[in-house]
């Protein structure tokens, strides 16, 4: 069973009286343990039907099913539960708290669960020694490195054990050196701790980590290339 | 599988907490201000709702059996010596005896307290709790000068037995003659079963030694100031208070006859409805209070629209993230009313040591901020706090994460 199918998405906004189409009938298969990325020109409707498949936006019509789950007939207290649950979410800008350290950041989203207070600092130092960070585990956002904030948001995604993650540009905001470690980082997540990807870039470096490379242009998909995962893997 | 613990679980409560304290201490400038604000606003309001409490405890506390009979106009007018044997012959009527307002200062202004010229043998028949040692009694009605005064006068002023002290009335017609001399005869306290009754910072000296100062130069206003009086049966207040105003109706000066309680409550709003005045400037204040304070939050809100739109991408629901916003607010209200009451506790006493809103205060005995000012005042600041955060709070509840993650 794919970890994520999506049937005939549509998704229209609406602009004063104008309809403007983002997806247009999207069908996307994505299996358990691939690492696809998504890429096509800005408005071409990556970053919405990437928000659909978090949970995080709801298409017109059609759906989405993530692990099983029919995402798009949830309701909005379902959902958000859901997505505590089932996806990490990386951003393009990082969006970590401030006013949060490392650790405090990475250990939100297990404030929604009912795990020990001592638990939640374990968990929390074990996605950051993942990540390569637990030396940083008391240092502010500001203190860090733009490859060390998406290092520790990339902590804050796994840190639930999420089915899927997705991920919107993740490397858009670093430089060569920290967007090479980021990608070796979701490599390394893709293929030891078997986590699907769907990543959402414009770098070419980026997509070219990924198993699959689906291609978007006015909200369809126009074409594909796979890769063999092992060669990938063995870059 | 993990289970989510909603926002209402006990333990949810708390675990939030930090998170919310962190982001009051985010931009401290603005939460100290806000806090600032919130504690002169619940200060003020303590202070207004301490006075208020007084008036109406003065009023609970008042001797039922006592009646004030004061000019019909105003207390600041005299009613005529030849009211008394009428009011005496009033049936119900035990004792009278005449009390006016001196207003005699003594040194300087700001050394003001309280002092009345008095009938002192009917006067202190009817004031059992003024309790004054006998010997000291007897010596200060045997000397015209006589003064006595309250423990705390003495105590303030270093007053002893014997010492001698002048006097200026600040009534232009009672100082004609220059300052009276006194001389401290008694000092008195309060029996201590109905101490809340007695205020311990006046002084009462003979009425006879001030109207023969004054009669031939002061006219109609050498008269009483009050008749204080005595009723038998506490039962009949109502109809001796009638029998007595009706027995003036179709004089020159009519009269107004009240309780204990009311008269004193009713002198101090001789500066104007003082329980409106009062009660209208506390719910301004509160009011400009809980916009500005609703203002802080929105803007503490707006600037966070994207570590909103992430705190819901994470998995917290619509509602926990309304509630943070108003645990945030609520955080605000409890501090800064804790702060605004600890303040009032601290300086209400003092209140009746400040020139003019001390003499006014002097009359009510023992103030103090009561738990049922703080109890309400508290409420104050929690709502203030909750309301204020309650419209960014559901601005937080219904926004979209897509929206809210795009740049403003």
């Amino acid at each position: 069973m794919a970890s994520v199918d999506v049937q005939n998405l549509r998704k229209i906004y609406k602009r004063d009286s104008q309809d403007i189409v983002v997806l247009d009938g999207m069908n996307l298969q994505v299996p358990d343990g691939e690492f696809v990325a998504l890429m096509g020109p800005s408005g071409s409707g990556k970053t919405t039907l990437l928000n659909c498949i978090a949970g995080i936006d709801r298409p017109t019509s059609g759906t989405v099913t993530v692990g099983g789950t029919d995402v798009t007939s949830l309701s909005e207290g379902a959902l958000a539960k859901w997505r505590s649950r089932h996806v990490g979410f990386i951003f393009q800008f990082y969006n970590l708290i401030p006013v949060l350290t490392a650790v405090e950041n990475v250990e939100l989203p297990l404030l929604l669960t009912n795990v020990s207070k001592k638990q939640r600092r374990e968990r929390a130092l074990t996605a950051l020694r993942v990540v390569g960070l637990a030396d940083r585990a008391k240092h502010y956002p500001r203190q860090l490195s733009g490859g060390q904030e998406q290092r520790v948001a990339i902590a804050r995604a796994i840190v639930t054990d999420p089915d899927v993650l997705v991920a919107d540009e993740p490397t858009g905001d670093l430089d060569a050196k920290s967007a090479e470690d980021i990608l070796n980082l979701m490599d390394t997540l893709n293929r030891e701790f078997k986590k699907t990807i769907v990543m959402v870039t414009h770098d070419p470096r980026a997509s070219a980590r990924a198993h699959v490379e689906r291609h978007l242009e006015k909200g369809v998909l126009t074409a594909s290339l796979s890769r063999d995962a092992a060669a990938v893997g063995a870059r | 599988m993990q289970r989510q613990s909603g926002p209402g679980s006990r333990g949810a409560k708390m675990k939030y907490l930090p998170y919310v304290l962190k982001h009051l201490k985010r931009n401290w400038i603005r939460t100290a201000s806000t806090l600032a604000g919130l504690a002169l606003c619940i200060f003020l309001i303590c202070v207004l709702q301490t006075v208020l409490d007084a008036i109406r405890k003065t009023t609970e506390d008042a001797d039922p059996s006592r009646l004030i009979t004061r000019h019909a106009v105003s207390v600041n007018f005299r009613l005529p010596l030849s009211y008394k044997p009428r009011i005496q012959a009033i049936p119900g009527v035990r004792t009278v005896a005449i009390s006016t307002w001196f207003g005699g200062v003594y040194r300087d202004i700001k050394d003001f307290f309280p002092n009345f010229a008095v009938e002192s043998e009917d006067y202190f028949r009817m004031y059992p709790e003024i309790r004054i040692p006998p010997d000291q009694y007897q010596e200060y009605l045997h000397d015209m000068q006589g003064l006595l005064i309250g423990s705390d006068v003495a105590a303030k002023y270093g007053f002893k037995i014997g010492d001698q002290i002048q006097m200026a009335s600040i009534q232009p017609l009672y100082r004609v003659r220059g300052p009276l001399k006194f001389n401290v005869r008694a000092i008195y306290n309060a029996d201590p079963a109905r101490a809340s009754r007695v205020n311990l910072g006046l002084a009462f000296f003979h009425f006879k030694y001030l109207y023969e100062t004054i009669k031939d130069s002061a006219g109609s206003y050498a008269g009483a100031g009050t008749y204080n009086i005595q009723i038998a049966n506490p039962s009949q207040a109502a109809a001796v208070m009638r029998a007595i105003d009706a027995n003036f109706e179709n004089s020159d000066v009519q009269t107004k006859t009240e309780t204990e309680g009311a008269f004193l409550a009713g002198f101090v709003n001789l500066m104007g409805n003082l329980t409106g005045l009062l009660n209208t400037v506390g719910v301004a204040v509160a009011f400009a209070i809980l916009l500005v304070t609703a203002n802080t939050m929105s803007m503490a809100v707006r600037e966070r629209r994207t570590e909103i739109a992430v705190l819901k991408t994470l998995g917290f629901s619509g509602g926990l993230v309304m509630t943070l916003v108003i645990v945030e607010g609520l955080a605000l209200g409890v501090i800064g009313g804790l702060v605004g009451i600890g303040l009032a506790q601290g300086t209400v006493g003092y209140m009746v040591q400040l020139p003019f809103m001390g003499f006014i205060l002097g009359n009510f005995s023992g103030l103090s901020v009561s738990p049922l000012v703080v109890a309400m005042t508290f409420n104050i600041a929690v709502g203030l706090g909750i309301a204020a955060a309650f419209v960014p709070a559901f601005g937080a509840y219904r926004a979209r994460i897509t929206d809210m993650l795009r740049p403003a």
